[in-house]
């Protein structure tokens, strides 16, 4: 049984189409990262697997409950976490009341352990609360239950990148110890350092759902080469594509074998040489119709067309008179 | 169960013991008024009053410290402002929790939404419990310190037949945190809706063929003057007004079942 199953789901609001015809599974222990630019639907698919929202056609299931049987799903929230993008908690009260309270409900068998690696001021009042802090409670209320699902939608977003770090291992140390793990995310670099398997949502629909692996291979290395002289024919072996110069700089991408690359450089002089894994940023632009424009580092050459043109002012600036 | 209603009633804890210490000392203040208004030619002071005004307000015997305090502290402070009061609370009830988001966490726990709505309705009764508590205390302690007396039975009676009215008004509170998304418009429509039922049940009771319609109202079911200078108890009123505190809870939870919650 996966642990979550989901099937033709769509959700619409009145005209407008939350997700269309969706269709993916998340196996028993795996992470698995839901990817897709705001507004595409993430949020959407998540609260319809929590029952907060009614799928309009289709079906979803969550460790095995329908989450339309209101008695089936909340049998299956006793095992299940959820860390909410908008974290919404009462302003007044202390952080290790919100706690107590979901402890009440929900069980904390793990609340001492986390606490241990995550540190939120538990007897302040949430309302002084940094956004990290906030976010920093909700992991743990997610996980104190010791949940075998746990659905987290933009879970890092408002920590620093030393806790994300942090978060980041604690996700992978909860899938090793079996702990299936959803979440979303539009950044991408974090979905790469933890997830087994994306699926990319593009416009409510699942483009991939593939390994990062696989994800990664299909985009090819990023090759960057300097080279003495002009270099020419350096793009010219097979699996190169995309090729562009940059200044001295020769840039594509590399989907072939690294002997045949090498050999092709070797006929060269070669300054400097960097083969790297693409950006998954590339790779998601090729699920969103990305053009061949598609790269994020270093493109200070289109900034030159509008260099020493200040857009026109709509009227003139501080001409001197002052009549109001 | 009943970790919803003990954490919620919690967190109004603080509210509502002020609230009572406030309508506790108010309630005092007016009957320490009470002596001055010895001199006054009562009856034309009532007689002074238009008649839809001496009708809501329940005016005849102000001359009496019963009339008195039934006019100026249960019809006024009892019936209409907590009834408000109860009405915005129970507004804000469900609608609130929704719009900040909390409503999010809170269903992600084992817990179905007729028991969030349910227990979130009983915790509503705790500042209703506490205040009937409290008031009665300080009010017939003020009494005896002006030197009247005032049958304890009747006012206990007054305040224990309060709390389905005030419950009822909670409950329209209830209904409309279900039936409306933003928080405000529930709380506002609350008390509008119940402050036009006080008029209507007012209005109609001195227009002619009319009383009939004051029968939607609350307040045609509690009445507080009847209690204190008739010593007439009015339980089926009670009953009536429990029942519709239960149908109205029902509706609700019927409709918050259904719902898309933060669509």
């Amino acid at each position: 049984m996966a642990a979550i199953e989901v099937r033709e789901l769509t959700k619409t609001y009145g005209e407008v189409v939350g997700i269309e015809s969706l269709s993916f599974s998340v196996g028993k222990g795996e992470v698995f990262g839901f990817l897709g630019p705001n507004g595409a639907g993430k949020t959407t698919t998540i609260r319809v697997l929590l029952g907060l929202l009614s799928p309009t056609a289709g079906s979803a299931e969550v460790l095995g409950a329908d989450v339309t049987s209101e008695s089936d799903l909340i049998e299956a929230k006793r095992r299940i976490g959820y860390l909410p993008a908008d974290l919404g908690f009462d302003e007044d009260v202390t952080g290790r009341r919100v706690l107590d309270y979901f402890a009440s409900i929900r069980g904390d068998e793990r609340r001492a352990e986390l606490l241990e690696i995550f540190t939120p001021p538990l007897d302040r009042e949430i309302r002084e609360y940094s956004s990290g802090n906030r976010q920093m409670l909700g992991v743990i209320q997610a996980f104190m239950h010791d949940p075998d699902l746990v659905i987290m939608d933009e879970p890092t977003s408002g920590l620093d990148p030393l806790k994300q770090e942090r978060f980041n291992e604690f996700v992978r140390a909860e899938r090793d110890r079996g702990t299936t793990v959803f979440f979303s995310s539009h950044v991408l670099s974090e979905v790469r350092r933890v997830c087994d398997r994306v699926g990319i949502l593009r416009e409510g629909e699942l483009v991939a759902a593939e390994d990062v692996e696989s994800l990664v291979d299909r985009g090819g290395k990023r090759v960057r080469v300097q080279v003495g002289g002009e270099g020419s024919g350096l793009g010219d072996v097979e699996g190169a594509t995309d090729v562009r110069r940059l200044g001295d700089e020769h840039r594509f991408a590399y989907a072939g074998d690294y002997g045949t690359l090498l050999a092709h450089l070797a006929s060269y002089d070669v300054v400097d040489v960097e083969i790297a894994e693409p950006p998954l940023e590339d790779v998601f632009m090729h699920y969103y119709g990305g053009s061949e424009d598609s790269d994020g580092e270093g493109n200070e050459s289109d900034a030159g067309e509008e260099s020493g043109r200040a857009p026109e002012p709509a009227s003139e600036p501080a001409g001197g008179d002052a009549d109001a | 169960m009943l970790e919803i209603v003990r954490y919620e009633a919690e967190k109004r804890l603080t509210g509502t013991l002020a609230l009572a210490v406030g309508l506790g000392a108010l309630a005092v203040f007016f009957v320490a008024f009470f002596p001055s208004f010895a001199d006054v030619d009562m009856e034309s002071y009532a007689e002074a009053f238009p008649p839809a005004f001496r009708e809501a307000f329940g005016i005849e015997a102000i001359g009496t410290i019963e009339g008195f305090l039934a006019v100026e502290v249960y019809q006024f402070l009892w019936v209409l402002l907590l009834g408000l009061y109860v009405a915005y609370l129970g507004a804000g009830a469900i609608a609130t929790d929704v719009e900040r988001d909390r409503m999010d966490l809170l269903l992600s726990l084992p817990v179905s939404r007729s028991r969030v709505l349910g227990e979130k309705f009983l915790a509503l009764a705790v500042p209703i419990l506490v205040l009937n508590a409290v008031v009665p205390l300080a009010v017939y302690g003020g009494v005896i310190a002006v030197g009247e007396s005032i049958d304890a039975v009747d006012l206990a009676m007054v305040h224990l037949l309060s709390i389905p009215y005030l419950l009822a008004c909670a409950a329209i509170g209830l209904l409309l945190s279900t039936l409306v998304d933003r928080a405000d418009v529930a709380q506002r429509a609350a008390l509008a809706a119940v402050f036009a039922l006080f008029l209507v049940d007012s209005i109609s009771a001195s227009a002619e063929n009319l009383e009939w319609i004051g029968g939607i109202s609350p307040t045609a079911y509690y009445d507080p003057s009847a209690i204190l200078v008739d010593g007439s108890h009015d339980l089926g009123g009670a009953v009536v007004l429990l029942g519709a505190t239960t149908a109205l809870v029902v509706l609700a939870s019927i409709r918050f079942r259904r719902a898309d919650v933060g669509a």
